[in-house]
């Protein structure tokens, strides 16, 4: 761990909120899982804290071995607050298509693909976002509220990713989890990212919970 | 009666939580691993009544260290606490041989009627 986790996060409260990342991570695998013919191999969580400036470096590391990749980004607010960024693996927007539909892409000939492509990468993006975030604000005690989900389709990863508009001076706390689906060929990585304006609640938040288990 | 339990997590939290969940007047040994490998080592060590068990962890994953724990031994107890509750994963674990499966967080009431269960089935043995 290096000095500026040391300084924002105690070894204990990196530990609770890897736990709570992976309890709200199994919650939103599970209501994919409802929806969706597959299951959702899960890795366990990470988390990571950088400078804001790092961080178009550090999402550039984990998805250069994909040829494109598609993004939905969802911002959410409440005391814990900052964006879920959800980057699927090439080909994944048709791969779902057919997951979900259970149709091959040809029984769409007369239906813009693309268009499809995105609304999937959408409906997915939202249960996967939705889910982790919402059970992960409601274990912290917290209530939190969604921008509409943006999507980036099928770029290339050096273009996708990711000039973020963050305020330079800030860090910011990475909790990463990756996935892959056990039929079809979809991997990603869920990033929440939220900045040191949410770290002495996140940390009051941390005390509490675990206070329970005391 | 169950006298030994074994912890098998990856995360010291997720271990703390549980032991916190569990009777504290039952004079139970505990003992506890941090991937599948070293649960199934400790396993072959120890014999524990009840094995809590978590899924996803390095190493050896909760899934691969059932298999083994109960080709080692078709008795064992092995209660799944996991936070991956998809229907595949519990039909896997249950096929697999696992005793019950448990959601994360854990609720102490879960936890205690899940001991009394596997109680009860001691006893008829």
């Amino acid at each position: 761990m290096n000095m500026q986790e040391e300084k924002i996060l105690s070894d204990e409260e990196v530990e609770i909120l890897q736990e709570i990342m992976n309890i709200s991570f199994g919650k939103s695998a599970a209501d994919l899982a409802d929806v969706i013919d597959a299951h959702v191999v899960l890795s366990v969580p990470f988390i990571k804290i950088i400078q804001v400036t790092e961080l178009p470096t550090y999402f550039k590391d984990h998805v250069k071995d994909y040829k494109t990749i598609s993004i939905v980004e969802q911002k959410f607010w409440g005391r814990f607050k900052g964006d879920a960024l959800l980057i699927f693996s090439s080909g994944a927007g048709r791969e779902l298509i057919e997951m979900l539909h259970h149709e091959t892409t040809s029984g769409f000939e007369s239906d813009p693909i693309d268009i499809l492509e995105r609304e999937t990468l959408m409906e997915v993006g939202n249960i996967l976002i939705g889910a982790c975030v919402g059970k992960l604000a409601e274990l912290l005690k917290d209530v939190v509220t969604y921008t509409p989900p943006m999507v980036v389709v099928e770029r290339d990863y050096t273009d996708a990713v990711i000039e973020r508009r963050y305020d330079p001076e800030s860090t910011a706390i990475v909790l990463k989890t990756d996935f892959c689906f056990d039929e079809g060929d979809v991997s990603g990585f869920l990033f929440l990212v939220t900045s040191n304006d949410s770290v002495s609640w996140m940390k009051e938040a941390l005390r509490l919970f675990i206070e329970q288990y005391e | 009666m169950i006298k030994k339990i074994l912890i098998v997590d990856d995360s010291p939290i997720a271990r703390k939580m549980l032991k916190s969940c569990l009777p504290k007047d039952q004079g139970f040994e505990f003992f506890e691993a941090g991937d599948g490998k070293e649960g199934f080592e400790k396993y072959k060590d120890i014999v524990p009544d009840v094995t809590f068990m978590d899924l996803t962890m390095p190493v050896m994953t909760g899934y691969e260290a059932i298999e083994e724990i109960i080709k080692h031994d078709k008795n064992a107890v092995i209660i799944v606490v996991t936070a991956d509750v998809q229907m595949k994963a519990i039909k896997t674990v249950m096929e697999s041989g696992a005793y019950m499966v448990l959601k994360k967080p854990l609720k102490r009431e879960d936890i205690q009627s899940a001991l009394s269960k596997v109680n009860d089935s001691l006893q008829k043995v």
